[in-house]
């Protein structure tokens, strides 16, 4: 066998660590279509690498998708963005789009819109158009949107001998809230299960006519009537009826695994979870949310894909908009929507959304006016901190550490400062005209 | 002008012996190698330490929210801290967090290596499996230590129950949150202060055992002033780097309670973390980072000054 010498064992070592080094450092090669996604499970991987091939067959160029699990997209998206290493076209979640926007990571596509004759914007829900929006100008085009609507466990009704709720006409809060006294007894089973986060706070603020913030985004409005009446009432579900499982640990804390459990009657949820409740082992459908004084409006959220700042004009921009218009075309929402993932923000991809369970058409009937309402999720350029803050202090109140006006009293002069502090970026990025 | 040689003697009779400027140390054959073996270790302290802590300060002085070109704030991140009450409360809940659970660590550590070095048999086992919580991954550990922390159902308040204790909701009580951090953070850290204890406690000579014998020393005494003075380089050193990595408490704290329940369990990393990639806030993280730096820096160094009259070297 040959001796390798200490001065050719230095050069081998050299010359692999530089041909590490360059395998590191090449990305994909020009013309290709990459794209960030957010990817938690295997089913939802095959979803994505569906709709590489889908890009592939419909632009003819190579599809490079870099996903990442939901709960380190972010922070993952923001390095690539500051690197210059983002992807042509990146995925954002509906309550982080004015934060990116307004920080001028992401471009506005007004003007690729409007020069492109064959993208056709009204085949979108309004909401989703709303969400995808920040100071006046489109940001991103949506891939899903959703209103909240209510599960429920029709065996656990049935045996119960409890009419099954209408599938149409939401019920009062009055009436819900009874069933959920109903449905419950001590330690065996129980009337409802929402998150003890302001995510499914708000659904209840915005049924009582209120909102985190003021029309004008100057100041909290959880301390208005409207919003105070509504978080007394989802707080009494939890602490004075007791209709809820009791909550183990804030951060673990699932309103689906306790849903899946079979001994709760009611949950708080969105489409987005109808892939996951078909395991269930026993039936179960959606109604639409209880209705408060105005109404039933619970949160419609949603997710879009846009393009970053960084992305060059010439070439790059015009296969990023290719990608883009490809990622939220009727085709490629159909495989989203056909895997049950959630419902297409497309009008005309809603087709392929299909039950179980048996009710599901009241997702689309509720996004176009038909029956209910919804309201779209109102947020802040800094809704991190915002949603940090209530996130501190809201959950105690779900655990009766805290009274809701304590709670409110308390968080009001800090949501205030970060109100401002929305205000000002809104200003600075005007100024930018971003 | 022109030097005449005739009366001078030939250069080669009796040479004086020129004297030769020595080597300087740094520049001998001896101390270059050396320099080219802690090279690597150098380059990577330089660009993964020093860097990051130089650009910090950098960083500290702007206004900076990732996307945007930075501008200049001065001070103005410095002066934020004064008025910020969560920063003052993660300061907080991070000593508390120090404070009791060094102690206990080094407590733990030291009893159970004191055990482990009675001669007991299949030590090599006990070992390794005491050592385990520590090698592994503390999001793992955190997990597992959710469900034993389950208020109705979990192992810890299942054994209190066998004693009529009614255990509390550990994670998501205001008083209790963080000692149940601390005591998984015990569990997942003693392994290391044993290893240490042990072999500092294996290199005592024997000898000395044997004179307090011949003296009468009671164990406890022998331990007084045999043991622990002999042991103090090691105990020394986990006190120090046991501080450094309570003050950097982050993972469990952030997997287990997310800071909560209010701010309870929100320690000082997490909060800069925060602060930097959920809020966009570069410049203030970066000050509160300096910050926290500054409060290590003092504290080991205080620490070293400290070790000056009770640690004892065999020199």
């Amino acid at each position: 066998m040959n001796k390798l010498s200490r001065r050719g064992f230095l050069q081998v070592s050299g010359l692999a660590g530089l041909g590490l080094a360059a395998g590191c450092s090449s990305g994909p090669p020009s013309g290709t279509a990459t794209w960030a996604m957010w990817s938690s499970s295997a089913a939802e991987k095959k979803v994505w690498e569906d709709f590489g091939k889908y890009v592939e067959h419909q632009l003819g160029v190579k599809s490079v998708a870099t996903l990442t699990p939901s709960s380190g997209y972010p922070t993952k998206l923001d390095l690539q963005l500051v690197s210059g290493t983002a992807s042509l076209v990146t995925a954002l979640n509906g309550t982080l789009i004015p934060t990116y926007a307004a920080r001028g990571a992401h471009r506005p596509l007004d003007d690729l819109i409007e020069a492109d004759p064959d993208f056709e914007l009204d085949d979108f829900y309004d909401t989703s158009r709303k969400i995808s929006s920040f100071n006046g100008k489109t940001y991103a085009i949506g891939f899903d949107v959703a209103p909240t609507v209510m599960y429920y466990n029709k065996d656990l009704l049935n045996k119960q001998g409890i009419p099954l709720p209408s599938r149409t006409e939401p019920m009062s809060w009055a009436t819900f809230r009874d069933l959920t006294k109903q449905l419950t007894k001590s330690g065996e089973q129980y009337g409802f299960t929402c998150a003890p986060a302001i995510d499914d706070l708000v659904s209840w603020i915005y049924c009582a006519g209120g909102n985190v913030m003021s029309a004008d985004a100057s100041r909290s409005a959880l301390g208005d009537p409207e919003a105070m009446e509504a978080l007394q009432f989802v707080i009494d579900l939890f602490v004075k009826d007791k209709v809820t499982p009791p909550i183990k640990n804030l951060v673990t804390e699932s309103s689906l695994s306790n849903f899946m459990q079979g001994n709760v009657a009611f949950m708080q949820n969105g489409p987005w979870q109808v892939v996951n409740a078909r395991k269930a082992k026993f039936d179960w459908d959606i109604i639409p949310f209880p209705a408060g004084a105005n109404g039933s409006t619970p949160r419609v959220s949603g997710s879009s894909f846009a393009i970053p700042s960084g992305v060059r004009e010439g070439a790059e921009l015009d296969l990023a908009w290719k990608l883009l218009k490809t990622l939220t075309s009727t085709g490629a929402l159909d495989i989203y929507a056909k895997a049950g993932r959630n419902n297409p923000a497309r009008l005309s991809a809603g087709s392929a959304f299909q039950p179980p369970p048996d009710n599901l058409g009241i997702v689309q009937d509720i996004l176009a006016g038909k029956a209910a309402g919804g309201h779209a999720f109102d947020v802040t350029t800094n809704w991190n901190q915002v949603k940090q803050l209530l996130g501190q202090d809201l959950p105690r109140t779900f655990l009766g550490q805290v009274t809701v006006p304590d709670a409110i009293t308390g968080l009001t002069p800090r949501l205030d400062v970060l109100m401002r502090q929305h205000l000002d970026t809104v200003r600075q990025a005007t100024a930018r005209k971003g | 002008m022109a030097i005449s040689t005739a009366d001078t003697a030939p250069v080669t009779a009796t040479p004086t012996p020129a004297r030769q400027a020595p080597t300087p140390r740094w520049r001998s054959r001896e101390a270059l190698t050396a320099w080219l073996f802690i090279l690597p270790s150098l380059i990577g302290f330089l660009i993964f330490t020093a860097g990051p802590v130089v650009a910090a300060g950098v960083i500290s002085l702007l206004n900076w929210n990732l996307f945007s070109a930075p501008t200049w704030a001065g001070l103005h991140n410095f002066a934020r801290l004064g008025p910020d009450p969560t920063f003052w409360s993660a300061l907080g809940s991070t000593a508390y967090f120090t404070l009791v659970s060094v102690p206990l660590t080094i407590l733990v550590s030291l009893l159970l290596a004191l055990l482990l070095n009675q001669g007991l048999q299949r030590i090599a086992v006990f070992r390794s499996l005491l050592l385990l919580p520590y090698a592994t991954i503390t999001v793992a550990v955190a997990f597992v230590w959710i469900w034993l922390y389950i208020p109705h159902d979990g192992l810890v308040n299942a054994v209190l129950g066998w004693f009529g204790i009614n255990g509390p909701a550990w994670l998501i009580s205001d008083t209790w949150a963080m000692p149940a951090l601390i005591l998984m953070s015990v569990w997942k850290s003693f392994g290391f202060g044993m290893v240490v204890f042990l072999a500092g406690l294996q290199a005592i000579p024997q000898q000395l055992y044997e004179a307090g014998r011949v003296d009468g020393t009671s164990p406890w005494k022998s331990l007084r002033h045999i043991t622990l003075p002999m042991l103090s380089p090691a105990l020394f050193f986990v006190v120090v780097t046991s501080v450094i990595g309570s003050f950097q408490v982050f993972d469990q704290a952030l997997i287990m309670t997310n800071g909560g329940p209010g701010t309870r369990t929100t320690t000082l990393v997490m909060y800069i973390y925060r602060t930097g990639f959920e809020n966009y806030d570069q410049g203030y993280a970066a000050a509160q980072s300096l910050v926290l730096f500054a409060f290590i820096v003092i504290i080991t160094a205080g620490q070293f000054l400290f070790q000056q009259r009770l640690v004892h070297y065999d020199n």
